[in-house]
């Protein structure tokens, strides 16, 4: 049997976090295919519970990526979205699961290097950590 | 009634159909539920082809679309345009990137490429079933005034650019200096009060003993701003420093100035944010070079980390160095220094030669305009964020370098940092016709993507009225939250923070990405 690939999901804000994986894809970079980006208008919007819930449908690693916390398009939307996953970490943390499996990241839009170094790093963790055991998973 | 969904699937010219097989995605989108449609078009891009699919979705009156293309901001503006003329509302028409989500980073794997194309259009599809068609509102703005904060170089600049474009301006000047703008000129005025939004702001201001009010369409603010004393550990040392403009006031009245003379580049030079200053260099060599023509025996040192002197200041760097005056270049590694023992010695490397240089000063000037005390005021009235060192904080500079993060109030000048008059003028000019273009408008649009409250659950906590930077939030009469939506720039922070759940964005609900992620996770890829 194939080696089981890992599924990650990235939270990507509209602005600075897709225009960068938009950058990635058109210099030519390759990265793995077993992330999948969802949009979001900012990513102050990315709740706790999208990050659990996508941690209980399947999902090895989560990631969340907005602009750079002094550039952000709406101002404060990427410190809120770090403040917000350190919560779920913690959380995490509490409830036994490693807390390496979610991740906020900055991105500027004209950097083309950053989203596959992030993509390298969350399927590295998933690959590290496998699958969230049935025990752990409430 | 039933939704009824057209799926596109653009080609884009040959990129798309080299890694995928299109025939097996357009099969998947026509067995799903409420797919009327599906087309494959070589170029959605391309206004050619959009004329088959608008008729599509006008003969099968189709209600919604998806469709996989490229970057959204590439194809959406035209694309959504044909949709709203073909009687689709523009909210219910889902861009899928599937060009640089999947084809141009997945091509040395097209199989996996393509289950995860798949799952993309899965998820695209639950998705579409769940937008709501939504409208965006426009509002006629009451007048057409521009108000200029600050009659200053920067102010001064955009009054003349905002009038050129045929904006009324009015300009508040603190002080009773007459001046030659064009407009309303209100001397000895001040701002105390804003309410309202961009478009349409209900200004007092403060005028001699009374107080008056003033509708105005858009604002700009052009206040000015700058360092008065030194900062950091340099300041501990030396106290008695004085600033560039104080120095040059000095020269120009001929009083007693104590010889040696150094000039610092910065008001903190191991400071991170002001480590290099180019906003003074003009002042800096011109007030040098005058003062070693009053004073030729005077010894005058000028320590910089940048010779910033571009254009004409060149000429005036070459007269100051061939008068005599002596530039010292230094790098973080040898920032100047003062011991507090010992405050009149000045400690610097300097980088050309690698020594360690000691001088000796009677006066320590460093570059420095004004600082505006009045900034905090004003960004407290307008409810702006202020940046760390005292100026009005700009938006995202990408999104436009003079505008704060409230529509319709744009910021100028030395108000942002300190800058030389150059760049104030250039600033002062963008802002005015940011103002005016804002202004000619007419009226200002909002809605669409928006947040909404719930108002049974809202326990008034206040979260997202400390949360939004647009200040959208508030509460209202019936003591729950209420979403100022000519405010709302649908970012959606306040729904994410919401304790109680009350907050909802349209089209970025908790269940529509919540169902986009677990169909996303359905697909093995």
């Amino acid at each position: 049997m194939a080696e089981r690939r890992p599924k990650i999901i990235g939270f990507c804000c509209e602005r600075h976090g897709m225009d960068s994986a938009v950058l990635a894809a058109r210099t030519g970079k390759q990265f793995d295919a077993s992330v999948r980006l969802v949009q979001v208008p900012c990513a102050g919007r990315v709740d706790g519970i999208h990050i659990l819930q996508a941690l209980e449908d399947g999902a090895d690693a989560v990631f969340v990526l907005g602009c750079l916390e002094k550039n952000c398009y709406y101002d404060t939307g990427s410190i809120e979205a770090r403040k917000r996953v350190e919560y779920v970490r913690q959380m995490l943390a509490e409830m036994g699961i490693e807390k390496e499996r979610v991740e906020m990241f900055n991105a500027a839009s004209t950097n083309a290097w950053a989203f596959p170094e992030i993509v390298a790093k969350m399927v590295e963790v998933a690959k590290k950590l496998g699958p969230i055991e049935e025990g752990e998973r409430r | 009634m039933k939704a009824k969904i057209q799926v596109v699937l653009c080609k884009c010219c040959t990129e798309i159909p080299s890694v995928l097989r299109l025939e097996s995605l357009s099969k998947l989108a026509s067995e799903s539920n409420n797919v009327m449609s599906v087309m494959t078009v070589d170029a959605i891009c391309d206004g050619k082809q959009l004329a088959p699919v608008m008729n599509d979705v006008k003969q099968k009156e189709l209600d919604r679309a998806v469709v996989l293309a490229c970057h959204k901001k590439d194809v959406s503006p035209t694309l959504l345009r044909a949709y709203r003329r073909a009687g689709v509302n523009e909210f219910m028409v889902e861009l899928v990137n599937i060009r640089e989500e999947v084809v141009l980073p997945h091509a040395n794997e097209p199989e996996r490429a393509q289950a995860k194309a798949e799952a993309k259009l899965r998820a695209a599809l639950a998705r579409s079933l769940m937008l709501q068609p939504l409208e965006r509102q426009t509002e006629e703005m009451k007048t057409r005034n521009v108000v200029i904060i600050g009659a200053g170089v920067a102010g001064q600049a955009a009054a003349k650019e905002a009038a050129k474009a045929g904006a009324h301006t009015v300009v508040l000047e603190k002080s009773g200096k007459t001046l030659k703008v064009p407009g309303v000129v209100m001397q000895h005025s001040t701002l105390v009060g804003a309410e309202g939004y961009g478009g349409n702001l209900k200004l007092k201001i403060r005028a001699g003993e009374k107080v008056e009010s003033l509708d105005a369409a858009a604002l700009v603010i052009a206040t000015g701003g700058g360092w008065t004393q030194l900062k950091g550990s340099l300041a501990k040392a030396v106290k008695d420093a004085v600033p560039l403009y104080k120095l040059n006031e000095q020269v120009q009245v001929d009083a007693p100035i104590k010889g040696p003379v150094v000039v610092v580049d910065s008001p903190d030079p191991s400071g991170k944010t002001m480590a290099v200053q180019d906003f003074a260099w003009d002042e800096t060599l011109e007030t040098v070079v005058e003062l070693k023509k009053k004073h030729p025996e005077t010894e005058i040192w000028v320590v910089f980390q940048e010779m910033r002197a571009f254009g004409l200041s060149e000429l005036v760097y070459k007269e100051a160095a061939d008068a005599g005056i002596k530039f010292i270049r230094y790098d973080k590694g040898g920032v100047p220094k003062a011991d507090p023992k010992n405050p009149g010695v000045l400690s610097v490397r300097d980088f050309s030669q690698g020594e360690q240089l000691n001088i000796r000063f009677g006066t320590l000037a460093f570059a420095s305009i004004p600082a505006n005390p009045d900034n905090r005021l004003i960004a407290e009235v307008l409810r702006i964020p202020m940046a760390a060192d005292g100026g009005i904080r700009r938006g995202s500079i990408q999104r436009w370098p003079v505008s704060t993060p409230r529509p319709g109030v744009f910021v100028c000048g030395s108000a942002l940092f300190p800058k030389s008059r150059e760049a104030a003028e250039a600033e002062g000019e963008a802002a005015g016709a940011m103002a005016s273009a804002f202004v000619k408008r007419g009226t200002i649009e909002f809605g669409g993507v928006v947040a909404e409250v719930e108002q049974e659950k809202c326990s008034a906590c206040l979260t997202c009225v400390r949360t939004c930077p647009y200040e959208a939030p508030f509460i209202g009469a019936a003591g729950k939250a209420e979403i100022r939506i000519q405010a709302c720039q649908g970012c959606g922070m306040c729904v994410g923070i919401c304790p109680s759940k009350a907050i909802e964005l349209r089209n970025y609900t908790d269940d529509q990405i919540m169902i986009e992620t677990r169909t996303l996770l359905g697909g093995d890829f």
